[in-house]
């Protein structure tokens, strides 16, 4: 564990950014909400925000990105494959645990099977990551019922706590390593790691002061997802309430599913472009022939949350899907995020 | 890569969105938190905007047409062309159609050519003519154009009624804010003959049969009546003509009018009562594309007054515009009606005051709609459109006789093949300007990326044009724009960019009185007293009875789907809204007609077999849908069916257009 005053931040923001385009929160000049963006100015960095409205996920899995670019010549008949351009590398500082828990979601999915997605493959081994304790819950999180903070445990290259002076540095990796002996970081004494962990403690347990907006009943309600004894009219009452607006995939930051569209650009090359797409649309499911297995709106609003939550999901990524951000209630049109849809399960259950 | 602040372009919500550029593209898109309207959220369309910005189906040069195709040419060639053909017609041979995705800048400026340079009036947007209608009634009843109340008050809503339309599909996000109301505590009423997911949101939905609502409004009016809500002395005092309307009433029989829309008296009565007793009372209705009739906007107006409603915080009567800039283009003037800042084109007075501030003499002669005129008018000889979604294509044939066609359009699209001459417009995030939402709110939308190159904002065209055509115009940005607005439209005279910079928008009038804008009509400043608008014919019954003939039994009512309006050229530009699009055309490639299930059952119809739809006028071969969602005697086709509007409802388009309250008689004959 190392240690690193208030105004040596920027030592460590100004060594990354020599080699990485840096990311991190900041703040919206006029409405003062918090953005996670690329620092075109690395002092707007902003590591005492509150959780950014938008998850990283785009860093690594961008909204719109191509991925190939193809041409065929019409004379000789041959059709040439390219990879785009290489990638650059990047910082993410400020990560929230449950945003970073989110990325380890991403992992499992693009990487951890039987196929590597080598696209996602290239953007993660150029990612340089930076956690960020939570020192207090925010209203929206509920990431203690999901095992996904306040603290990060894994995945980072430094993780940051911060204890009213400056911050605890805990090292995650060597070329974490590599960078705190750079910068000149000192040892942080024998009793850092107990001065962390009673910061992280008293978090959790101010959950109940701060985090107002969910008292969501997770294990109860993955429990019954697992077992399908959610009754069809809970999920109408749900589906009733949904814009079909994609919103929650796009929020979240484990959510992975993503469309391919081939764009013919001026020139006479094709571009092969991967985008976002949420199981909320009914063209997703959609398959040849007219079928589709969950053309209703309930049952496409019943399979994400089946995919966040259900016993059978969370084996996939080795963990529940959902990571206690809180960002699905915040966009959502239809007021049916997570914690609400928990909380229709709950008074099922209860009969309330 | 990074997050810009903008506004989403789409509908008439105006919500707040974050753009991603990275290398002068627009890649990604993301709600803007604390914008005080969207709050954060965006809808299906709002949320792939960056796939329509990436397409690279631009216009990015001049084009002169010779023969059967375009010869590139530079902006000083385009122009010396343009303005030498364009000499030669005056007035009534020109035609002008401004859009309404457009900025207020943009409109303004178009506005100004048309009246100033072309002397003509015939100038309007394509889809206005309910916007129009609507601010007519208003201005009528409450001396106040626009939607007077305020949307950033609706959670505080005691009641709210949504009157046609389906909110949830036009504008997600007004819906969602009457949506967050309901939930906490507002009751929320729908009156529509389809059960759409507003009316499933509602705890009270009215299903009138199609071409009713307004009688079933004023219905509601003569409920407060009859329940002795009303009281006679009060009216008086406060409006004009108080009892001519209570006599008008007197007439209606609440029994009667339960029999013709197929709503029990008694939940009329207990609607009435509803509304009467809240405090303060939303009422949205849609203009736009698809809107009330007039008959039913001045009875909603009616009733709003009947029950003491205007003036109150946390109310307000709504028109919801469905496209971007519709209401600013409006305020700009773009109206036969309407010289900017909505005075009355038939005073002389509004003409006096325009020509002492453009200093220019005008041409009094009333304008029709661009529409009417190449309907109409048989003097009609040149075309200026200002970037347009391929609608008016319908009129392909007559465009097509014009002698001279002038189009600025950002996209290729079906119609600048039939121009003459086209120029390159501006993408919305390649220049400032402004835009007003539903609410009056007028927001800035900053330049984000560098347009393409060569390509010149359509504030320089036009003033280039002005200046070939002998007015020199002074504007040397938008903003100069701005600054003339501010002096023409009353409304926006304490407008500046400084001012817009710094804020999530201002909500107009702002003036002297209101600094910093708006929130809701005071009944005390509107300065006029209210009035009644309604028209005393001698039958009112007359279009219903004559509807119920056995020839032709169902009523085809036509609807806007949530990916796509009318045949939109912009959503074919991005994937997932595409897709979904799609989606339903390959399940139903030749479009298809919703049926209810009992209609269904009763003629032995199953899902998807063709069935042919005749009206007296055409014929047209479409697969029926069963939908619980549709009230039996009742057909209903989605507005983006190409060949529905080019072929099958091309006779009344006109009347579509104006109206959601629009149905044709038609028969449904099974294919064998």
């Amino acid at each position: 564990m190392y240690w690193l005053s208030g105004d040596k931040v920027s030592l460590l923001v100004d060594r990354l950014a020599e080699d990485y385009a840096v990311y991190g929160p900041r703040r919206d000049e006029v409405s003062g909400e918090v953005i996670f963006d690329r620092l075109n100015l690395l002092s707007r960095l902003d590591l005492q925000a509150a959780i950014p409205y938008n998850p990283p996920k785009y860093v690594l899995f961008p909204q719109y990105e191509e991925i190939i670019k193809y041409l065929y010549e019409r004379q000789s008949r041959k059709v040439t494959i390219e990879k785009i351009d290489k990638l650059q590398p990047k910082a993410l500082i400020g990560l929230r645990a449950c945003d970073l828990t989110g990325i380890l979601c991403l992992d499992r999915f693009f990487l951890g099977q039987e196929f590597v997605d080598e696209v996602y493959l290239e953007h993660r081994q150029k990612l340089f990551l930076i956690s960020n304790t939570c020192v207090r819950p925010f209203p929206q999180c509920f990431c203690v019922c999901t095992d996904s903070g306040p603290a990060a445990r894994e995945g980072f290259d430094l993780d940051l706590t911060f204890t009213g002076q400056g911050y605890l540095v805990l090292v995650g990796s060597r070329k974490g390593q590599r960078l705190v002996e750079e910068i000149g970081l000192q040892e942080a004494g024998p009793e850092a790691m107990a001065r962390r962990k009673k910061i992280i403690d008293e978090s959790v347990s101010s959950f109940d002061n701060f985090a107002l907006e969910n008292k969501a009943w997770i294990s109860r309600a993955t429990n019954r997802l697992t077992t399908g004894f959610i009754k069809p009219e809970v999920w109408e009452y749900i589906g009733n309430q949904c814009f079909e607006c994609g919103a929650c995939s796009f929020v979240c930051p484990t959510c992975s599913c993503f469309n391919v569209e081939d764009v013919n650009r001026m020139g006479g090359a094709t571009d092969r472009v991967r985008t976002w797409d949420s199981c909320s649309f009914e063209g997703y499911t959609k398959m040849a022939g007219d079928h589709n297995p969950r053309k209703p709106v309930e049952d496409r609003r019943n399979k994400r949350f089946f995919c966040k939550l259900s016993y059978s999901q969370s084996k996939k990524y080795l963990r529940p899907g959902c990571v206690g951000c809180g960002r699905c209630a915040r966009v959502c049109p239809g007021d049916i995020g997570l914690p609400n849809v928990v909380t229709y399960i709950r008074r099922e259950i209860t009969g309330e | 890569m990074s997050y810009y602040r903008g506004i989403c372009n789409f509908c008439g919500t105006g919500c707040g969105h974050l753009l991603q550029v990275e290398n002068n593209r627009v890649r990604g898109v993301y709600p803007l938190p604390g914008h005080p309207l969207s709050r954060g959220r965006l809808c299906v369309r709002g949320w792939h905007i960056h796939e329509l910005l990436q397409t690279e189906e631009r216009i990015t040069r001049p084009m002169i047409k010779e023969g059967d195709s375009f010869r590139p040419v530079s902006y000083e060639e385009a122009i010396e062309f343009t303005a030498s053909r364009l000499k030669n017609f005056r007035g009534r041979e020109v035609a002008c159609l401004g859009s309404p995705r457009a900025s207020n800048e943009e409109n303004y400026l178009f506005g100004k050519f048309a009246r100033a340079v072309m002397k003509s009036n015939n100038l309007s947007l394509t889809s206005d003519a309910g916007l129009e209608e609507s601010a007519r009634i208003l201005l009528e009843g409450c001396g106040f154009p626009a939607m007077t109340g305020s949307l950033s008050e609706l959670r505080q809503a005691e009641f709210i009624m949504v009157v046609g339309g389906d909110l949830t599909k036009q504008n997600p996000i007004i819906a969602s804010e009457i949506h967050f109301a309901r939930r906490s505590g507002a009751f929320l009423a729908t009156i529509s003959p389809r059960k759409t997911q507003m009316a499933r949101l509602s705890q009270k939905h009215l299903r009138p049969n199609p071409g009713t609502i307004w009688l079933l409004l004023e219905a509601l009016a003569r409920a407060l009546q009859t329940e002795g809500l009303v009281k006679a002395d009060y009216l008086d005092d406060k409006i004009e003509n108080a009892r001519q309307y209570l006599e008008y009433l007197d007439s209606l029989h609440l029994k009667q009018v339960s029999e013709l829309t197929g709503v029990e008296e008694q939940e009329i009565i207990l609607l009435a009562r509803k509304f009467y007793e809240s405090e303060s009372a939303y009422v949205f209705y849609p203009v736009g594309i698809q809107s009330l009739d007039r008959r039913s906007m001045s009875a909603l107006l009616n009733l709003f007054l009947l029950a003491g409603k205007p003036g109150r915080p946390a109310g307000g009567l709504c028109p919801v515009t469905g496209i971007s800039n519709l209401l600013g283009s409006l305020d700009m003037g773009v109206s036969p009606a309407f010289l900017p800042g909505y005075f009355p084109a038939d005073k002389e007075i509004s003409w006096k005051r325009l020509e002492e501030l453009w200093q220019v003499s005008l041409d009094r002669t009333p304008g029709q709609s661009a529409g009417s005129c190449l309907l109409e008018n048989q003097s009609l000889r040149a075309l200026l459109v200002v970037d347009h979604d391929e609608e008016i294509i319908r009129h392909i044939n007559r465009i097509k006789e014009l002698d001279f066609v002038v189009y600025f359009g950002a996209y290729q699209n079906a119609f600048a093949g039939l121009a003459s001459v086209v120029f390159p417009r501006l993408s919305y995030v390649e220049e400032d300007g402004t835009y007003t939402n539903s609410e009056r709110r007028v927001q800035l939308s900053q330049k984000k990326v560098e347009p393409p190159a060569g390509i010149r904002p359509l504030w320089e065209t036009l003033s280039r044009l002005a200046g070939a055509l002998g007015q020199p115009w002074p504007y040397k940005s938008a903003e100069d724009i701005m600054a003339e607005i501010s002096r023409v439209v009353p409304q926006y005279s304490g407008l500046s960019y400084e001012k817009l910079r710094a804020s999530p928008g201002i909500k107009w009038p702002v003036d002297d009185l209101h600094l910093s804008g708006t929130e809701y009509l005071l009944a005390e400043e509107a300065g006029c007293r209210f009035r009644f608008v309604f028209d005393r014919s001698p039958d009112r019954f007359q279009n219903i009875s004559s509807v119920n003939e056995g020839r032709f039994p169902f009523k085809l009512v036509v609807g806007r789907s949530n990916y796509f309006w009318h045949q939109n050229s912009v959503m074919k530009r991005t994937f997932i809204p595409k897709r979904e699009y799609n989606a339903l055309l390959l399940l139903y490639p030749k479009g298809f007609v919703e049926i209810s299930e009992e209609d269904a059952r009763a003629l032995g119809l199953r899902e998807k077999q063709p069935v042919r739809i005749i009206s007296e006028a055409a014929e047209i071969k479409l697969a029926a849908r069963i939908s619980p969602d549709i009230l039996p005697g009742m057909l209903y086709i989605p507005y983006f069916i190409e060949e529905m509007i080019s072929g099958f409802l091309h006779h009344q388009a006109s009347d579509l257009e104006k109206n959601e309250e629009f149905f044709l008689p038609v028969r449904l004959e099974k294919v064998e």
